[in-house]
C-alpha cells in the first residue's frame, strides 16, 4: 500500500519533472531583464555630461535598471526554489486567473465581451479628439452598459442620461472644463451646440 | 490657549467665516470621495476666487479643504477600491476586502474616527510647537536625510500589496523608472523623450514633460478595478459586496490603540518634511502596523488595523504639513503650494514673522483645522449611514460613471488626451499586475517618490563630494539607512524561511 506522503512526493516529482512548470518563472525573468535592458539601451540617447554632476543624466536610471535585474533574478531563484519544494507557484505567486467552478463557460460571445472590455475604451479614446467628447461619450456609456450585460432599454437610457447629464452639468456648466470638441467640422459644430445648450443662461 | 480660543471666536463669530468653513468641509469631503476628481481639483477651481476674499478666510478655506479632502478619499478607497488621492491608496488594501465581507460601515467608521483623531492630534501638535519643530526639521533634515528617509520608506513599504517581496520591489522599480521620464533634476537634460525601439524611432514632447502620477493612479486603481469587475461579470463570478452599516465597537478601537498612536507619530513626522507628506506617511503607517501586528496574516484580507493605520497617518500629516509652510514658507505638496499662492496673491510672505504680523490669520487657520477634524467625526458618521447605500446600486450602473469621471479627471489635469491614454493603458497594466501578484501601489509609490529621491540623492552626492560614506557621518541619515538595510535583510530572510528555500538548496 502506498502512503499519502509517498503519493505527494510522487506528485511533486512529476510536477518538477514537467518542463511547463518552469516556463512561467523563466518567461517572467526574461521579461524583466529584457525590460531593464531596453531601458538601459534607451539611456544612451541622453548620455550627456552635466558639468556640476558627475553621474550625469543617466546615472540614476541605469542604477535602477541594474537593481531591477537583481530583483528579477532574486524572484527567479525564489520561484525555482518554490517549485523544487513542490509548492504550487500559482498559489504563492498570486495567479488567480483560473476560472472559478461556478463561472460561465467560455463561449465566443463571452470571449468577445472580454476583448471588448479592453478594446472599447481605446476606441473611445481614439474617437474622442476626432468627434468630440460630447458626441463620443453617450455612445461610449451605452456600449459599456451593453458590455456589462445591461439589456433593459429603460435602464440603459436612464443610466446614460444621468451619467452624461451630470458630467455636462458639473464639468461643462459649473467648472468650465475645456473638453475636446472634435477635429471633424460637422462634429465640432455639434459639440459646440451641446456646450451652448448646457451653458444657456449663464 | 488664548490664541486658540481667539481663533475659534473669530471663526464662529463671523457668519461669513462659518459659511466658508462649512463649504470647505463639505466640498473637500465630496471632492475627496468622487473618483476622478480630488481636493486639488476643488482647490484649483477655487484659487482664482480667493483674490476677492479676506486672506485669513482664503487660507482657512484651503486648510479645511485639505483636512476634509484627505479623509474624503478614503470613502471610495473602501467602497470601490479606488483611492480618492494617493495618500488613501493603502486604505484600499484592507478597506475594500472589508467591504467585500459586508463590513463597509465598520471600515468607513474606522476611517472617519481615525482620520479625525490623527488630524486633531496633528492640529494640537501644530499649535503647540510649530516654530520649534519647523526649526528642528530644517536644521536636521538636509538632502542626505531626505534621501535616507525615502530609501527607508521604500524599504518598509515595497512589499505592500504584492504577493512576494520580489514582486513588490520589482513594482517599485517600475515606478522609479517611470519617474525618470522627463527632465533630470540637476541639468534639466530631457530623458526618454526620443530614441529607438527595435528600429522604430520615436520622439515625444509629451514625454519631455514626464508622466504625471494622477493619470497613473486613476488607471491603476479606478480603471483596473472597473476592468476586474467587468471581467468577473463576463466570467459570471462576480459577488456583489454587501452594505454594512455598523460602526466599529469601542473594544475594537481599544484593540488598535497602539497602532493609532504609532500612526499619529509617523504621520506627523512625515508631514513635517517638505515633499514627503501624507502619501509616504500612509504607506509607512500601514507597513509598520503590518510588521507589529499580531494578525499579520489577516492584512490585505480585511483587517481593521490596516484601515486604522493608513487613515490615522495620512490625516496626522495634514497639520504637520502646515508647519514648514507657515513657519518657513516651504510648501510640502500641491495643496500647500496653493496656500502659498494665496499668501502671494495677498502680498504676504509666510515665515517666522507671520506669527507676529498676521497672528489672526495663523490662529483662525489652526482653529479651523482643529474644528474641521472634529467635524469629520459627525459628517463621517452621517456618511457611514448614507454613502454605504451606494453599494446597493449595481456596479454595472456605476462603472460608466466611474470611467467617465476618471477620463475627465485625467484630461482636465493638463488638457491632454494623451494623459487619458496613459490612464487607460495603466488600467490595463494594473489589471495584469493584479492577476500576476505585482503591486500597483508599489508602482505609484515609486512614481511619487522617485523624482524627490533622485533630486535628494544628487544633491547629497554633490554636497558629500561623491563619498557614499558621507551618509554615515550624519546620525539621522545613517540611522535611517542602517534601519532600511536591516528591514531589507530581515524581509529577505523571512521570505527564504517561508519558502523553505534553505531546504530547497540542500535538496
Amino acid at each position: 500500500m502506498v502512503s499519502s506522503s509517498q503519493e505527494d512526493v510522487a506528485g511533486i516529482r512529476e510536477r518538477i519533472d514537467t518542463p511547463v512548470t518552469y516556463i512561467r518563472p523563466i518567461l517572467e525573468w526574461i521579461f524583466w531583464v529584457g525590460f531593464a535592458a531596453l531601458v538601459y539601451a534607451q539611456t544612451g540617447y541622453f548620455d550627456k555630461k552635466i558639468p556640476e554632476y558627475a553621474f550625469g543624466a543617466t546615472g540614476w536610471p541605469r542604477a535602477l535598471t541594474i537593481a531591477m535585474i537583481i530583483g528579477a533574478t532574486g524572484q527567479f531563484v525564489y520561484q525555482m526554489a518554490s517549485i523544487w519544494r513542490g509548492k504550487d507557484l500559482a498559489a504563492i505567486d498570486g495567479d488567480d486567473s483560473e476560472p472559478q467552478a461556478n463561472g460561465k463557460t467560455a463561449t465566443l460571445g463571452s470571449k468577445l465581451q472580454r476583448l471588448g472590455i479592453f478594446v472599447v475604451p481605446l476606441i473611445y479614446l481614439y474617437l474622442m479628439p476626432r468627434i468630440g467628447f460630447y458626441v463620443a461619450t453617450p455612445i461610449f456609456v451605452v456600449v459599456l452598459l451593453l458590455l456589462f450585460e445591461v439589456r433593459s432599454v429603460i435602464t440603459i437610457a436612464t443610466v446614460t442620461a444621468i451619467v452624461y447629464g451630470l458630467a455636462l452639468l458639473v464639468f461643462t456648466r459649473f467648472f468650465y472644463v475645456a473638453l475636446p470638441t472634435g477635429r471633424i467640422e460637422a462634429f465640432y459644430d455639434i459639440n459646440n451646440a451641446i456646450i451652448s445648450i448646457v451653458r444657456a443662461g449663464m | 490657549m488664548e490664541h486658540f480660543i481667539g481663533g475659534t471666536m473669530m471663526l464662529f463669530g463671523d457668519p461669513q467665516a462659518i459659511l466658508i468653513f462649512v463649504l470647505g468641509l463639505v466640498g473637500g469631503m465630496l471632492f475627496g470621495a468622487i473618483p476622478g476628481v480630488n481636493m486639488l481639483t476643488l482647490g484649483a477651481v477655487l484659487l482664482p476666487f480667493t483674490i476677492n476674499m479676506n486672506a485669513s478666510h482664503a487660507v482657512m478655506l484651503f486648510s479645511v479643504i485639505y483636512c476634509a479632502g484627505v479623509f474624503g478619499g478614503a470613502i471610495t478607497a473602501i467602497l470601490f477600491n479606488i483611492p480618492g488621492a494617493p495618500e488613501n491608496a493603502p486604505t484600499c488594501f484592507d478597506g475594500y476586502p472589508m467591504t467585500l465581507k459586508g463590513q463597509s460601515g465598520k471600515a468607513i467608521g474606522a476611517a472617519v474616527s481615525c482620520s479625525a483623531l490623527g488630524g486633531v492630534a496633528s492640529a494640537i501638535l501644530m499649535m503647540t510647537a510649530t516654530g520649534a519643530i519647523a526649526g528642528w526639521a530644517v536644521r536636521a533634515f538636509g538632502p542626505q536625510e531626505i534621501f535616507a528617509l525615502i530609501f527607508f520608506g521604500l524599504a518598509v513599504s515595497a512589499s505592500i500589496g504584492a504577493k512576494t517581496l520580489w514582486k513588490g520591489w520589482l513594482s517599485v522599480f517600475v515606478g522609479l523608472i517611470i519617474a525618470t521620464i522627463g527632465t533630470d533634476p540637476v541639468g534639466g537634460v530631457p530623458r526618454f523623450n526620443e530614441g529607438s525601439v527595435f528600429g522604430l524611432e520615436y520622439q515625444s514632447y509629451y514625454l519631455s514633460a514626464g508622466i504625471h502620477f494622477i493619470p497613473m493612479i486613476l488607471g491603476f486603481f479606478a480603471v483596473s478595478e472597473v476592468i476586474t469587475q467587468a471581467m468577473s461579470i463576463a466570467e459570471g463570478t462576480r459577488e456583489r459586496p454587501k452594505a454594512g452599516l455598523e460602526f466599529p465597537t469601542l473594544s475594537e478601537f481599544w484593540s488598535v490603540r497602539v497602532t493609532m498612536v504609532r500612526s499619529i507619530f509617523i504621520g506627523f513626522f512625515a508631514g513635517i518634511l517638505p515633499g514627503i507628506g501624507a502619501t509616504l506617511a500612509a504607506f509607512l503607517g500601514y507597513s509598520q502596523a503590518h510588521r507589529a501586528s499580531k494578525n499579520k496574516a489577516n492584512f490585505g484580507k480585511g483587517e481593521l488595523e490596516g484601515v486604522v493605520a493608513s487613515e490615522t497617518a495620512n490625516n496626522a500629516a495634514t497639520g504637520a504639513a502646515m508647519i514648514p509652510l507657515l513657519a518657513l514658507g516651504l510648501p510640502g505638496g500641491a495643496l500647500t503650494a496653493m496656500i502659498m499662492g494665496i499668501f502671494q496673491i495677498h502680498g504676504m510672505e509666510p515665515g517666522p514673522l507671520i506669527f507676529i504680523n498676521s497672528s489672526d490669520l495663523v490662529w483662525i487657520t489652526f482653529a479651523a483645522m482643529f474644528w474641521a477634524n472634529l467635524c469629520i467625526v459627525f459628517l463621517g458618521w452621517l456618511q457611514t449611514k448614507t454613502v454605504v447605500h451606494i453599494l446597493r446600486v449595481p456596479f454595472r450602473w456605476l462603472a460608466p460613471g466611474i470611467l467617465l469621471l476618471a477620463t475627465i479627471g485625467a484630461y482636465a489635469l493638463r488638457n491632454l488626451v494623451i494623459d487619458v491614454w496613459v490612464m487607460f493603458l495603466a488600467g490595463i497594466a494594473g489589471y495584469l499586475l493584479r492577476k500576476t501578484g505585482y503591486s500597483a501601489a508599489g508602482i505609484v509609490l515609486g512614481l511619487i517618490l522617485g523624482k524627490l529621491g533622485e533630486s535628494a540623492f544628487s544633491k547629497s552626492m554633490q554636497l558629500m563630494d561623491y563619498d557614499f560614506l558621507g551618509f554615515f557621518q550624519r546620525p539621522i541619515a545613517a540611522g535611517l539607512l542602517i534601519l532600511a538595510v536591516i528591514v531589507i535583510t530581515t524581509s529577505i530572510i523571512n521570505e527564504i524561511r517561508d519558502t523553505d528555500f534553505q531546504k530547497a538548496l540542500m535538496d
